[in-house]
């Protein structure tokens, strides 16, 4: 009697085990259908419990699962202080550049009268100071562009590249009408008509302005 | 009797148990970030995100991450100035994290959480909605996230200076395909 007991207790629990088995497989099968249908058996996380850290869970994937390697994942402070040092001296380069502009403007507008018959006039010399003003402020854009530290591997792309072009336009050119001025000016101071090369000088100037505006411009607005 | 039943049970069951996991691959992405100035509206656009879901027990995890430098302005050095803004060389990745029920593959749209780890902060977005277009076996993932430059401490970078908009909403567009 004991032991009829024991064998139909015995046979009780391993109906009981496979069909919990059975149930258990068919619904992590259905689960892990990929194309699961609106049907399965999956359950959807009420909103509020979905995870803010779901990187918490031992069986989210990792950055090793999509191939990066812990180098690839590592930054590198020096680069980025290359990358700070260019931006601020290039920050520097557009607020100089943009002051550049008044003077420049100045210059350019004072341009016309200050020729003139007479062998010294105010407008000529306010002309000068201004134009030497720009030649300065110049000077210090450009350094800033020029010194700022150039990341290896980059191709300039876009409107920089525009940017960049007309500096072989106003950069001579900004060396040049200077030249050409003091010419003009000691020939203008000596009562001479400004002639030959200095002649040169007003194109020039006009040349270089415009250059200097298109590359302005060029970095401003998208066209 | 009973247990031969439970080891043909047993041997039946794990080939079923051997698939526990499934996990979807990403396919093909296009992120793109906006950012919007007085003088410029500009985008920059990266395909080169690598993303990995894991499910298990109803739940998927994904884990998206796409190198900061990998974004394309079209602009050289607007991309330049966007790294060093957002200290891309000391971290060079974007990562997010999203736990999804398996069921929302089947969806027309999904809500989620999503972890966002960038510029070496993290920020939490909540009920972010994708679109999810099922392509045969693959799903396309469509969808906005709502992200702002103060999210992650970002200081905006200044054109004439004028600095750009807060908001830089990133524009997801992702093919998942089971692995």
């Amino acid at each position: 009697m004991l032991r009829n007991s024991l064998q139909n207790w015995r046979s009780s629990v391993f109906t009981l085990f496979v069909f919990l088995f059975v149930s258990s497989a068919c619904l992590t099968a259905q689960t892990n259908t990929q194309d699961a249908s609106p049907q399965n058996n999956a359950q959807p996380a009420p909103q509020e419990n979905l995870p803010n850290a779901p990187s918490s869970s031992s069986k989210a994937p990792s950055l090793s699962d999509l191939g990066i390697s812990p180098e690839q994942t590592q930054g590198s402070a020096r680069e980025q202080a290359l990358l700070d040092k260019r931006t601020h001296m290039l920050k520097i380069h557009q607020r100089m550049g943009l002051i550049t502009t008044i003077p420049l403007i100045a210059t350019v507008v004072l341009g016309p009268g200050a020729g003139g018959k007479s062998t010294s006039t105010a407008s000529r010399d306010l002309h000068v100071a201004l134009g030497a003003v720009t030649g300065d402020l110049y000077a210090i854009t450009a350094y800033y562009a020029i010194r700022a530290p150039r990341v290896p591997g980059t191709e300039s792309r876009g409107p920089i590249r525009f940017h960049k072009a007309m500096a072989w336009i106003h950069g001579p050119g900004m060396i040049l009408t200077p030249i050409l001025g003091a010419m003009a000016f000691n020939q203008k101071s000596n009562g001479e008509k400004v002639h030959g090369i200095a002649a040169a000088h007003g194109p020039v100037a006009i040349v270089t302005a415009g250059a200097f505006a298109a590359a302005l411009v060029s970095v401003s607005f998208k066209f | 009797m009973n247990k031969k039943l439970l080891v043909i049970v047993l041997l039946m069951a794990l080939p079923i148990f051997a698939y526990g996991d499934s996990q979807w691959i990403l396919e093909q992405s296009t992120l793109t970030y906006h950012v919007s100035h007085p003088l410029h509206q500009s985008e920059g656009v990266s395909h080169a995100a690598k993303g990995k879901g894991v499910c298990h027990d109803g739940q998927c995890d994904f884990l998206i991450a796409v190198p900061v430098k990998s974004f394309d302005s079209g602009d050289s050095n607007r991309d330049l100035h966007m790294l060093q803004v957002t200290r891309g060389a000391q971290f060079p990745l974007v990562t997010v994290r999203t736990r999804l029920p398996e069921s929302s593959a089947t969806s027309a749209t999904i809500h989620a959480d999503l972890e966002i780890q960038f510029a070496g902060q993290t920020s939490q977005y909540k009920d972010v909605v994708f679109q999810l277009l099922t392509q045969g076996k693959e799903i396309r993932i469509l969808g906005t996230i709502p992200a702002t430059l103060t999210d992650f401490k970002i200081d905006p970078p200044t054109l004439l200076t004028m600095p750009v908009k807060n908001e830089i909403p990133i524009r997801v567009e992702m093919t998942w395909r089971p692995q």
